[in-house]
């Protein structure tokens, strides 16, 4: 059974004002238990509102959404139920720490789950760990750490909950390239571990290509895609028609086989187009 | 919380929209001036009509101008009563033990109805179809006359300007806090108004470290473009007024010849 459903899903904002917008449009799609799901999708494509469907921030305007096949909005308890099966990190969430210490902070979802003292101090402690708080840091103001120790604690913050399902809106934006690498592997490790679902939505194709095991696509409020990062980097026109882009590299073989080299063009990571290089080589190409 | 409308501006490409603020700030003020002379139904029916023409023409929908009378729909009806009771003329209807009522206090209950009410919505015309940059604006251009006060005038405007135009955005990062923490499973809907106020202070305190790093980044860039206040200063957009302006100001002139003229033909209710 699939960890999480839409049902034809429908969102509009501002009903019945000049202002009425459809951010999503009868969406339809599951997702399956451990995949990395990454999101991506032009600005205003409505990656935002369908994410918040999924904790039930959002109410549908009509379409259901299951989480563990289980309708959230049936009853109060269900929809309560939701909120701590998937957990859900925004964008910029440094901005939203308030607590006097960096643990307090991290502790502050687990006691709203009315779990015991000792429980959330065990999953604050996980938590930190997973994504390399120190227990020097846990002692701190939030307010004095870095920008990047900030996002830490704040991911943590959610990742205490243990939620089913993990999402991370642009978990990257407005990092350093080393504080980003450190967090999508941070996110990669806390997947194999604890074997729970994630999902980034994510501007970085490279990231993408080199993380997600699928891929969701989204245009003008509906799902135009859900596929493995290969078969959707293989569409690289389409994509281009979303305004989106594909990594670097497939860019490089897309433009190889334009010049009439019989080169695979669904090419995303580094590794697999030195592969590709070498076939053609030994096959005789002069390179 | 995005239903909040400071400033309930309503987009709109009507004549009234069009007209110059500073020519509708000085009307909507005369014309609260002229509900208050009004001394009788004809004369405020005139008023009421003018209104309603000014609605029609500025295409605003009617359940929008509702929402402008719902806040004050107490006070209303307060008003309304104390007048049936406490106004004690014309022929009694009603009287029993200590309590009175007549066709004066009814009388003056209704004109008060009417009269709370006309002032209300003319007062949100203003600010449906000006939008609330304008109005500063408007307010700032019409007070720049008062030359030893020049400096203050223009202080002050840029500060409603910038609190104005921050509104929005500070609504917008109060949901977005809002739906962090509730989605770490903070409660912010249940619960005794002890603790959904401390429920709040997740929610607070993010919010006023944001505006506070806000406010330094805008000091920042302001003062990067060399703001240094009033002096010196020319403006982007000039407003002009246009015959649109001419037009509403005489609008306005029958309109309150005419409230003198019945006020003096017919016999006072208030």
């Amino acid at each position: 059974m699939s960890i999480l459903k839409t049902d034809n899903l429908t969102y509009k904002y501002s009903v019945g004002t000049p202002f009425e917008v459809t951010a999503l449009d009868s969406v339809n799609l599951e997702i399956e238990e451990g995949e990395l799901v990454a999101v991506i999708g032009h600005t205003g494509s409505g990656k935002s509102t369908l994410i918040q469907h999924f904790n039930g921030l959002l109410k549908p305007t009509s379409g259901k959404v299951y989480v563990d096949g289980q309708d959230i909005w049936e009853s109060k308890a269900t929809l309560r139920e939701a909120r701590f099966k998937v957990g859900l990190c925004f964008q910029y969430p440094e901005y939203q720490l308030f607590e006097e210490t960096a643990f307090k902070d991290i502790a502050f979802g687990p006691k709203n789950m009315g779990l015991s003292e000792e429980e959330v101090k065990e999953r604050v402690l996980r938590a930190a760990e997973f994504t390399g708080v120190t227990t020097e840091m846990l002692q701190k103001s939030p307010f004095d750490l870095s920008g990047g120790e900030k996002r830490r604690v704040a991911i943590a913050g959610v990742m205490a909950m243990e939620p089913k399902i993990l999402i991370l809106d642009e978990p990257t934006s407005g990092l350093d390239p080393k504080g980003r690498d450190q967090i999508l592997h941070l996110i990669r490790n806390y997947k194999n571990e604890t074997g729970s679902t994630v999902m980034i939505v994510s501007h970085s194709m490279e990231d993408v290509a080199r993380f997600a095991t699928k891929v969701l696509v989204i245009n003008k409020a509906q799902v135009v895609g859900y596929e493995t990062p290969p078969e959707t980097f293989s569409h690289a026109e389409e994509l281009t028609g979303y305004g989106l882009d594909v990594p670097e590299i497939t860019k490089v073989f897309l433009e190889l086989k334009k010049r009439g080299l019989p080169v695979r063009t669904d090419v995303y990571t580094l590794e697999f187009g030195m592969n590709e290089l070498k076939r053609l080589r030994e096959e005789g190409f002069e390179l | 919380m995005s239903n909040v409308t400071i400033g309930q501006f309503f987009p709109g490409n009507s004549v009234i929209h069009r007209m110059d603020p500073r020519m509708k700030l000085v009307l909507t003020f005369i014309y609260i001036i002229v509900i208050f002379v009004c001394k009788n139904f004809w004369a405020l029916g005139v008023m009421v009509l003018s209104l309603l023409l000014v609605i029609i023409i500025s295409k605003i929908p009617m359940k929008v101008i509702m929402k402008s009378i719902k806040p004050i729909l107490i006070i209303i009806i307060f008003t309304a009563i104390l007048n049936i009771f406490y106004v004690d003329s014309g022929e009694m209807l009603l009287h029993w033990k200590f309590i009175k009522i007549t066709t004066g206090g009814i009388n003056t209950a209704v004109f008060m109805i009417v009269r709370i009410t006309a002032l209300v919505v003319a007062s949100s015309m203003l600010t449906y179809t000006t939008s609330p940059t304008l109005i500063t604006d408007g307010i700032e251009r019409l007070l720049s006359p008062l030359k030893f006060m020049k400096n203050s005038v223009h202080t002050i405007a840029m500060m409603m300007t910038i609190a104005l135009r921050f509104i929005p955005t500070l609504v917008d990062e109060f949901d977005k806090i809002t739906n962090a923490q509730k989605a770490r499973g903070a409660d912010l809907e249940t619960g005794t108004l002890i603790e959904r106020a401390k429920a709040l202070i997740p929610v607070l305190v993010p919010l006023f470290i944001t505006s506070f790093r806000r406010a330094y980044e805008l000091a920042f860039a302001m003062e990067c473009r060399c703001y240094h206040g009033a002096e010196g200063r020319t403006r982007m957009k000039i407003m002009k007024y246009t015959k649109l302006d001419v037009f509403g100001a005489a609008f306005i002139f029958i309109t309150t010849s005419g409230v003198i003229a019945l006020n003096i033909l017919f016999e006072h209710v208030i």
